[in-house]
């Protein structure tokens, strides 16, 4: 259902306002709908939610809604908002947040490319301890490759694929393609980070 | 010779090597000696914010753990990314000792907290106000008009920080090229957001971030921009070609790195900086301009 304050219902909302709030750290009752965030969001224009509306579908208790729309997915976390926020909120933090809360639920992301280039970048990174740009982009472009031809995007993934092959190529031309494997010595240490991130 | 602790993190190790090169050679040159951390890895930048925020303050923190080793004060790091997920997770640390402790006891490097993490404006501009960085230049920087970029992570943070520049209209760069005789132009978009990943996994958003940067920049009359951040350096010079056939910006601008423009004023070798090493050639508007 919409969020809206016809059907407001103090109690019920509590749970998705009180777990945000500790999650983000951020006071989102502070927010007094100003909507300097919504003038400086970079992104607002296309997703269609601004960071004022996505404190207020929290406030309101709207989960379904608050898990699932374009400015969780698309926030390029620029902290635009946050910083012109005359009462301290980053919505940034906010949207960081809910995507690890869909994550947790096993929601779908909206935009999957999007979710899977973060986790792809996080796979590479634990496996050398270093981001290393062909590992983490083969791992994110066979993902995506493989799911967008399951639902018969056949051109989106030859647009891309003819997109990655020029840029190599590109990048080849003017030595930015780097070929080598860095690694950290002590990857067991990294490794046991994200260990201890699991189990958190 | 100074030293400072110094982080280069994975860009500077790979495809933007050049920036690498050129910070260390430019240092060199200011008599400062960059150690790097051994054994460093990713800091997480903004996948780890946005998929873990445990991890997003641990992979930091040991980096921070092996600068606290080298026993110098203060680390600075060129990439903005790199620069503020250090910040913030050396901040999120002091803030939650049982997370420090925590986090500590998988390092073999302890954290100790009191590093003095910096952005390599931090360190230059000093210098160009003390006139040091002009004392060091053979050659003005004359013709020169960038459009200096800082992007998004130079001056706002997920939590509170101070803040070394104006927040909206930050002029450190402008600072640092004006005392080498640059005349940098007043614009709009210095601090917009020019997409960092969204080039990879939502192009058209990143690309309409970066048409409405290009065309400020063009439209006030720069000659090129000027950045320190190698992902917006990447993306405004990889995309930029792409972006302006889409949206039907002609000129096209050569993107410096802040230390390639300091090192031809330094008198530098541009080839032995890598300054042949960008999408849009930037070697043509500094010999044009009689720079080299």
């Amino acid at each position: 259902m919409p969020s809206s304050l016809v059907n407001y219902d103090a109690a019920a909302s509590k749970p998705l306002l009180d777990e945000v709030q500790k999650r983000s750290g951020q006071n989102l009752q502070a927010c007094y709908q100003c909507r300097r965030c919504a003038a400086g969001c970079p992104v607002g224009e296309e997703t269609g939610v601004t960071p004022d509306r996505l404190i207020r579908m929290i406030v309101l208790g709207d989960r379904e809604e608050a898990l699932n729309n374009l400015l969780v997915w698309k926030c390029v976390a620029c902290y635009t908002c946050g910083t012109r926020c005359p009462n301290n909120i980053q919505t940034a933090r906010i949207t960081e947040t809910l995507k690890q809360m869909a994550k947790k639920a096993h929601a779908k992301p909206l935009t999957p490319r999007i979710a899977d280039f973060h986790s792809a970048f996080m796979t590479s990174t634990r496996h050398l301890g270093r981001f290393n740009e062909i590992e983490a982009l083969t791992i994110y472009e066979t993902k995506t490759a493989f799911k967008e031809l399951s639902q018969g995007k056949v051109k989106a993934v030859i647009d891309e694929m003819i997109g990655q092959a020029r840029l190599a190529l590109d990048m080849m031309k003017k030595k930015r393609l780097h070929l080598g494997v860095d690694r950290v010595k002590a990857r067991s240490e990294v490794k046991a980070l994200y260990e201890k991130a699991k189990g958190r | 010779m100074t030293q400072l602790a110094y982080y280069p993190g994975c860009s500077l190790h790979s495809s933007s090597e050049l920036y690498d090169v050129q910070c260390k050679m430019v240092f060199q040159n200011l008599g400062i000696e960059l150690r790097e951390i051994d054994d460093w890895n990713c800091c997480g930048a903004t996948a780890a914010a946005k998929t873990d925020d445990f991890l997003a303050v641990a992979l930091p923190a040991r980096n921070l753990g092996l600068a606290a080793a080298t026993g110098l004060s203060e680390i600075v790091i060129p990439c903005s990314s790199c620069y503020s997920r250090t910040l913030v997770s050396q901040k999120a640390l002091a803030a939650d000792p049982a997370l420090k402790d925590s986090i500590n006891a998988e390092l073999a490097r302890k954290i100790t907290g009191d590093i003095k993490v910096s952005s390599i404006l931090e360190v230059l501009v000093p210098k160009a106000r003390s006139g040091e960085l002009a004392a060091k230049a053979v050659k003005k920087l004359e013709g020169l008009k960038p459009a200096c970029y800082y992007g998004c992570l130079l001056t706002r943070f997920p939590i509170d920080v101070d803040v070394p520049d104006d927040v909206e209209n930050p002029q450190g760069m402008e600072t640092v090229l004006k005392s080498l005789g640059a005349a940098p132009v007043d614009w709009g978009y210095k601090t917009d957001c020019c997409g960092a990943s969204a080039s990879v996994n939502d192009a058209d958003q990143s690309q309409l971030l970066m048409s409405r940067i290009f065309t400020d920049a063009v439209a006030r009359g720069a000659n090129c921009i000027v950045t320190t951040c190698p992902l917006c350096q990447f993306n405004v010079d990889a995309y930029q070609a792409e972006v302006g056939k889409k949206f039907g910006i002609e000129k096209q601008l050569p993107v410096y790195f802040i230390t390639e423009l300091i090192g031809i004023s330094m008198g530098l070798d541009p080839v032995a900086m890598q300054v042949d090493r960008h999408f849009i050639d930037a070697m043509g508007l500094v010999k044009e301009l009689n720079l080299i």
